[in-house]
C-alpha cells in the first residue's frame, strides 16, 4: 500500500468531537464550538468554569476560545474510563470533578488572601505573578492539592485544546499526519 | 457460575500474556485469556494525543506512597494488548554484565541465567514480530546474534543532529532495535514515520500484540474475554496446586474459569496483589511466598532528559516515537563512578516530537506559561530536539507493592506500591543530566538545557522475582512459582534486576523461553 493508501483506509472508523448537551439533545462538538456557542455547563458552577477560563487562558493565550473550560467540564461529567484528561495519566484518583473543584477553590482563596480580589479580578501582571508563585509552591496561603501539581494540569489542559489539536498543529506549521484522523480536528 | 474447564487461563491480554497464549493455543492447548479492560480494535486506535488516553488504565488506582511515589497509569496497559498497545517499540536487550551484579559488585541481585540463556530468545521474538536495526553494529557491545529481518529505519535530521554531540565526547551511537518495520513484514506494512506511535500504530507497522502474538493466538484458537476483572486464584484443599481463577465479568457476575495452567501476566504490580489477595491456610501470606518476598524488589528505571534548540528544520514531528540511534557507551555499571553513581545508563536519540501531553514539546519547559510559552511553541515547532538517558536502579526490599484497607467494587483490597530510589540512583540520574548538556553542548544547538524535575518513575519491574529456590525468589528462571508448579508468572515482574534499556523485548523474550518450556513439558506441570 502506499502511504496515502494507508492513510485512508482507516477512514471512517474515526470519531472526535465529544457529547455536549444542548437544547436537551446530545450533540458532537469541538470544546471551541462549545465554548461558541455557550453551551451549558454540565459540572462546574459558573464561579469555578470563570476561574478555569481565566487561569486557563492565563497559562496557554488562546486558551479560553479553543473550549478549556468545556473541554474540562464535559470530561467531568463522564465515567471516568471513558476521560481523556490529563488527570488520568497522572495518577489523580477518580471521580476526577473532586481534584478539580480543591484546585479551583484554592486557586480562588489564594487569590483573595493575596490580592483581595477573585483570581478573574487581577490584572495580567498580577495573574501572571501569581501563577509564577504557584508553580514554585510558593503561595503562602495555598490550600489543596500540591500548587505546583495544579498549575501542571491545568496548563497542561489548556495546553490540550490550543496545541494538541489538529488546528493546533496547523497554527504551529507542523503536519498532523494522522493515520486515523480525529473528526472535526481534535 | 463455574465455566468449562480449559487447559490454560491466563490472567492479562497484554505483551507476556499473547506471548503464552500463541505459543499454548499453537501446541493444542485449550486457552481463555481474561484481560480486565476492553477488547480494542486497530480502528480505536486515533492519531490524537486526547484519545491515546482512553487506552491507559482506568481499573481500580493503585495507591502510591514512598520517597519517589511510582506513577504508573501513564505506562500502563488497560486492555487487550496491555501496554505493549501504546509502548514505544523500543527494542534494546539487556547486556551480560546486567546477570551477575550480586556477585560482581556486591549490589543487587544475581538472575539464575545468563545473557546466554535469553539470546536465542531475543533472536526469535525478532523474527516472530519483525525488528529493524543493525545487528552487526551492536557487537561493539554484545555478543554476536542473528541479524534483524528487517534493516534500519529512515533518520531524519531530529536524530542525525546529535551525532555530532556523541562522536564529540567519544559516545557510540548505532541504529536503534527497533520494533517497527522499516519494509513489509510478514503482511504488515512499513512504517510511514507520522509519530503516532505512543496512542497506537492502526496500520500494524508497529509489533503491538493485536498484529503479532495475540493474533496468532486468536486464529490459533485461543478466547479473549474482555471487562473480566480476576479477584482470586483458586488452590487445592491441600494448597499445592492451584485450580482455576474467579473472576467478575462484564456484566460484574461472578465467574469462575477452572485450569489445569494459570498463568498471571496482569503486570507487575497486579500479580502480587492477585497473589496476595489469594491466601488460604495452606498459604497464609499469600501464594508462592514461603520466602516472603512476594510484592518485594520492585524496581523502576528514570530518565534524564536533555533538550536542544536548532535554528535549522530539524522536521522533529517526523520519525517514531521510538529512537532513531541508540548508546551503551555507558553501560558499565560503574561508568559514572567518580560521581558517586552505580547503575547501567542506555541512551536513545531521535523521537519523534508531538506537541501536547506529558511527553510533548509544550512540557520541555514546563516553568514557561503565557506569552513566553506561545513563543517557545513557535521556535520549538521545527527546530526542537532532545536525548534520553535511562538510568537503573538497584533493587531494595523496601520498594514493594502489599494490600491496602481500601477495596475496590469488586471487594478486592487495593495495593499499595511503596518506591524510593537509592542513593546510587540519584547520583547517576545527576551524572546523566551532565553528560546530556556535555553532549548538547558539542552538537552546536543554539540553546541546550536539561529536563531536571522531579525523578521520574519509568516501566515497573520485579515483584515476583525469579531466583534459585523458594528461599530467594518466587519463580524459577521460566515464570514457574517455585511452590505451585501449575501456577505461572510472565512478564517484567519476574525480573531480579532491570538492567537500564526498555524491557518490552525482554519481556517477549523471557515469555517465549517460558511458553515453549511449559508446553514441552506440559505433563510435569498440567499433572
Amino acid at each position: 500500500m502506499d502511504e496515502i493508501q494507508r492513510r485512508a483506509f482507516m477512514k471512517g472508523a474515526a470519531i472526535g468531537a465529544i457529547a455536549f448537551s444542548v437544547g436537551g439533545a446530545e450533540v458532537m462538538l469541538t470544546p471551541r464550538q462549545a465554548h461558541a456557542q455557550n453551551v451549558p455547563l454540565r459540572t462546574l458552577t459558573p464561579e469555578q468554569a470563570a476561574t478555569l477560563g481565566a487561569m486557563g487562558e492565563a497559562l496557554v493565550p488562546g486558551a479560553k476560545d479553543a473550549g478549556v473550560v468545556n473541554f474540562v467540564d464535559q470530561q467531568l461529567s463522564i465515567p471516568a474510563e471513558q476521560a481523556l484528561l490529563e488527570a488520568r495519566i497522572m495518577n489523580v484518583r477518580p471521580p476526577y470533578a473532586n481534584f478539580y473543584r480543591a484546585a479551583l477553590g484554592a486557586i480562588e482563596a489564594a487569590s483573595q488572601t493575596k490580592f483581595s480580589k477573585a483570581f478573574t479580578a487581577l490584572t495580567p501582571a498580577e495573574q501572571h505573578d501569581f501563577i509564577d508563585l504557584m508553580r514554585q509552591n510558593k503561595l503562602d496561603a495555598w490550600k489543596g492539592p500540591g500548587s505546583p501539581f495544579v498549575y501542571f494540569l491545568l496548563r497542561t489542559d489548556a495546553v490540550d485544546v490550543v496545541y494538541g489539536t489538529m488546528d493546533g498543529y496547523a497554527h504551529l506549521g507542523v503536519p498532523y499526519q494522522p493515520h486515523i484522523a480525529p473528526t472535526q480536528s481534535w | 457460575m463455574a465455566n468449562e474447564k480449559v487447559d490454560v487461563v491466563i490472567v492479562g491480554a497484554g505483551a507476556s500474556g499473547s506471548v503464552y497464549a500463541a505459543v499454548l493455543a499453537k501446541a493444542g492447548k485449550k486457552v481463555v485469556l481474561l484481560e480486565s479492560g476492553p477488547d480494542w480494535q486497530l480502528g480505536d486506535l486515533i492519531s490524537s494525543d486526547f484519545w491515546g488516553r482512553r487506552i491507559k488504565p482506568a481499573g481500580p488506582p493503585f495507591l502510591l506512597e514512598g520517597k519517589n511515589p511510582y506513577g504508573y497509569v501513564y505506562q500502563s496497559g488497560w486492555g487487550v494488548g496491555g501496554a505493549a498497545l501504546h509502548y514505544f517499540a523500543n527494542f534494546p536487550r539487556l547486556m551480560p554484565n546486567d546477570f551477575k551484579v550480586k556477585s560482581t559488585y556486591g549490589k543487587g541481585l544475581d538472575w539464575p541465567i545468563d545473557y546466554a540463556d535469553i539470546a536465542p530468545y531475543w533472536d526469535k521474538v525478532a523474527d516472530d514480530v519483525g525488528v529493524s536495526g543493525d545487528a552487526k553494529a551492536e557487537e561493539i557491545w554484545r555478543p554476536a546474534g542473528k541479524p534483524y529481518p528487517m534493516p534500519p529505519m529512515k533518520t531524519f535530521p531530529g536524530g542525525d543532529a546529535w551525532k555530532k554531540g556523541f562522536e564529540a565526547v567519544g559516545l557510540r551511537l548505532t541504529p536503534a532495535a527497533v520494533g517497527i518495520n522499516s519494509t513489509e513484514y510478514k503482511g504488515r506494512p512499513a512504517c510511514i514515520y507520522d509519530g503516532w506511535c505512543h496512542v497506537g500504530c492502526p496500520i500494524g507497522a508497529l509489533s503491538n500484540p493485536l498484529v503479532t502474538y495475540l493474533g496468532d493466538a486468536r486464529k490459533a484458537g485461543a478466547e479473549v474475554r474482555a471487562h473480566a476483572t480476576v479477584t482470586r486464584v483458586l488452590t487445592s484443599a491441600d494448597g499445592k496446586r492451584v485450580t482455576g481463577v474467579e473472576y467478575f465479568d462484564a456484566k460484574k457476575e461472578k465467574q469462575v474459569q477452572e485450569a489445569s495452567i494459570v498463568v498471571l501476566a496482569a503486570w507487575s504490580a497486579q500479580n502480587p496483589r492477585l497473589m496476595l489477595n489469594s491466601a488460604t491456610d495452606k498459604h497464609p501470606n499469600g501464594l508462592a511466598n514461603a520466602s516472603g518476598l512476594l510484592g518485594k524488589y520492585l524496581t523502576a528505571h528514570f530518565s534524564s532528559g536533555t533538550s536542544a534548540m536548532f535554528d535549522e528544520d530539524l522536521q522533529p514531528y517526523m520519525g517514531t516515537i521510538a529512537a532513531q540511534y541508540f548508546s551503551y557507551d555507558l553501560y558499565d555499571k560503574n561508568a559514572h563512578k567518580d560521581k558517586g553513581a552505580f547503575g547501567s545508563t542506555f541512551m536513545v536519540a531521535g523521537s519523534a516530537q508531538r506537541y501536547s501531553a506529558l511527553g510533548g514539546v509544550a512540557n520541555a519547559r514546563v516553568d514557561l506559561f503565557g506569552a513566553e510559552l506561545a513563543a517557545f511553541m513557535k521556535r520549538a515547532a521545527r527546530g526542537y530536539t532532545r536525548i534520553g538517558a535511562f538510568g537503573e536502579e538497584m533493587p531494595a526490599i523496601d520498594n514493594r507493592v502489599e494490600l491496602a484497607g481500601d477495596k475496590d467494587e469488586f471487594g478486592m483490597p487495593l495495593g499499595k506500591i511503596t518506591h524510593g530510589f537509592n542513593d546510587d540512583a540519584v547520583a547517576l540520574f545527576n551524572a546523566n543530566f551532565d553528560k546530556g548538556l556535555e553532549i548538547a553542548k558539542a552538537t552546536g544547538a543554539k540553546e541546550v538545557w536539561s529536563n531536571k524535575g522531579a525523578m521520574p518513575t519509568i516501566h515497573l519491574m520485579g515483584g515476583t522475582i525469579m531466583g534459585h529456590n523458594a528461599n530467594d525468589s518466587v519463580t524459577d528462571s521460566y515464570g514457574t512459582t517455585h511452590e505451585i508448579p501449575n501456577l505461572w508468572i510472565a512478564g517484567p515482574g519476574i525480573f531480579p534486576t532491570s538492567g537500564a534499556p526498555n524491557p518490552t523485548y525482554t519481556i517477549f523474550a523471557l515469555s517465549l523461553r517460558g511458553a515453549e518450556n511449559l508446553a514441552k513439558n506440559w505433563g510435569a506441570f498440567a499433572g
